[in-house]
């Protein structure tokens, strides 16, 4: 049995262009984001729920708890320091072309036993960015505040 | 997990796959439809002698139709037969024939055929673009996630937690695409490819440079199971799935340590159990562990308990996984030297322990008339594990 080779350019081969028509979606945040993204946009603060029973502390917040199933319904402000578990530094885009300046991303957790969240690190070099570090989140002004995860510009190094 | 309950042991007795290229002018189903029947060849068999078939394959926007599964069914040859698809992602390649698995091993069904298959060429203009709606899509697509980074954070976190070396990490890839060079299907084998090569190779999301990442790629596999019943009519050489695992745990990855694979171990483990493995380090010969980033085939080596946390690297540096060392890994070439067309990967982890085992490897043939390996992949949201323990008896 024989392969065609690789080709190079798809237009080379008899092809046809199409696209599935969803123009877009709509998701909703839920109870827990709604809660969580209100907060963030009103008092610039970071919620999490906790599960006493298996010592985790959501953050973001959910409503139960993945592991026993408990249903967690009172909202705790974490604070907005954490510390860096993890970093990459980006220098390629999605098209696979460098980026102006690399960005750097973070998981980071606020305290032991809490779950991380994902985000961008600021104010902070390749050079000096480590695991450990410990961050701050810096808030857009209440007024510019959309109540979205973005409404966090970034984490920064604390002191 | 109740062993009591399995009626048939389960054989391979055939194994096909394609070329494995950036992108092919077969469509899905021609694809599928060539590793089959090559499949059927070694077999024996004909098509109207399967009774089920499964086909494996991840994301539907890949190919860009929705519920694909059921487009594939004719290039599979399912069509009035019983078919299902199974579908988890990367994980895929391994939990497409553990499917065709409890289908024979129940007895319900005595020769299934299972096809995996991915084009990801169709998605334009890369599959990248079809991997940023795997996020959640309130929480972190808004910061405009990339595959490669979040698992750079993972790499990073398992470089720190164990204090791994990247240059040891990047033997991995070395290995690989010099592993690849005898696979007649390899798009990315390289026999002089050098560590400082992948040192040198562009920085992506560091730590993650181009050459520790298997590319997109179009390609389909297959293989055929028959139980104890007729496994000997139709080969002198079967080759038995002896023990399946498989576990998942959150999409919520930032929730584990991402140093250590859990759910990986726990699957080992489930697969362990039921092959009566008792010490994987001592009873296992060759290893074709998930290898999409070098990184990952480590991680990997340590939740199958064939290495303590952070020593895999080290048995790198030592050239213990070479394909003549002490435990040879991914003497196929694995993904970083084959490729890495998602699903399809089950010609290189599954489909390479039944070529090895029952000694058809040709160039790639591991010395010493290994007779127990263990295939493993990983997939979905990074999440995922299929695990399974495969052997030739004497």
């Amino acid at each position: 049995m024989t392969f065609s080779e690789k080709f190079q350019k798809t237009t080379d081969v008899k092809h046809w262009l199409g696209d599935m028509e969803v123009d877009h979606f709509l998701y909703t945040a839920g109870i827990a984001g709604e809660a969580f993204f209100v907060a963030l946009r009103d008092k610039g603060v970071i919620l999490g729920t906790r599960c006493e029973l298996c010592g985790i502390t959501y953050v973001p917040p959910r409503i139960y708890c993945e592991h026993c199933f408990a249903e967690l319904n009172e909202y705790t402000d974490v604070g907005l320091r954490g510390r860096v578990r993890s970093f990459t530094i980006a220098r390629l885009g999605k098209d696979g072309n460098e980026l102006k300046k690399p960005e750097i991303f973070a998981v980071i957790d606020f305290g032991s036993g809490t779950t991380g969240l994902l985000h961008k690190l600021g104010e902070v070099t390749p050079e000096t960015v480590k695991v450990g570090l410990d961050v701050e989140a810096v808030l857009k002004p209440k007024s510019q505040r959309g109540g979205h995860i973005t409404d966090i510009e970034y984490f920064r190094p604390v002191g | 997990m109740n062993l009591g309950k399995i009626h048939k042991d389960v054989a391979v007795v055939g194994a096909g796959m394609t070329l494995f290229s950036r992108r092919l002018q077969e469509t899905g189903k021609e694809m599928s439809w060539q590793a089959a029947q090559m499949a059927l060849d070694q077999a024996g068999l004909t098509l109207d002698d399967i009774d089920a078939v499964i086909m494996g394959s991840a994301p539907d926007a890949f190919d860009g139709v929705h519920k694909k599964g059921d487009w594939l069914i004719d290039g599979a040859g399912g069509v009035n037969k019983p078919y299902m698809r199974v579908y988890t992602g990367g994980g895929t390649a391994v939990f497409a024939p553990i499917a065709g698995w409890w289908h024979v091993a129940s007895g319900m069904f005595e020769r299934v055929l299972v096809v995996c298959e991915e084009k990801m060429s169709s998605c334009q203009p890369h599959a990248q673009s079809a991997f940023a709606h795997i996020w959640d899509p309130i929480l972190d697509r808004p910061l405009k996630p990339n595959l490669v980074w979040i698992f750079a954070m993972e790499m990073q976190r398992y470089m720190h937690t164990y204090n791994v070396r990247y240059e040891d990490i990047a033997l991995v890839a070395v290995k690989n695409k010099r592993n690849a060079v005898g696979h007649p299907c390899a798009q990315l084998a390289d026999p002089d490819i050098t560590l400082e090569d992948v040192i040198n190779s562009e920085p992506m999301a560091l730590p993650v440079r181009r050459l520790d990442i298997s590319p997109p790629s179009d390609g389909a596999a297959a293989l055929v199971l028959v139980s104890e019943d007729t496994a000997y009519e139709l080969t002198n050489e079967p080759v038995w799935m002896d023990g399946v695992g498989w576990c998942i745990d959150s999409t919520m990855w930032t929730n584990r340590d991402l140093a250590f694979p859990k759910f990986v171990a726990r699957a080992a483990r489930m697969a362990y159990e039921m092959a009566g493995i008792k010490n994987p380090r001592e009873e296992i010969d060759i290893a074709e562990p998930y290898d999409p980033f070098d990184y990952k085939e480590l991680q990997h080596l340590e939740a199958l308990g064939l290495a303590d946390p952070g020593e895999a690297a080290i048995m790198t540096r030592e050239g213990k996984t070479q394909r003549d060392g002490e435990l040879p890994v991914c003497p196929s070439g694995g993904l970083l030297g084959v490729g890495n067309p998602i699903a399809a990967t089950l010609g290189i982890k599954v489909g390479e322990l039944f070529w090895q085992l029952s000694g058809q490897a040709g160039a790639r043939q591991v010395p010493g008339d290994p007779a127990v390996g263990v295939a493993q992949a990983w997939g979905d949201l990074m999440q995922f594990s299929s695990v399974i323990v495969m052997r030739r008896r004497p």
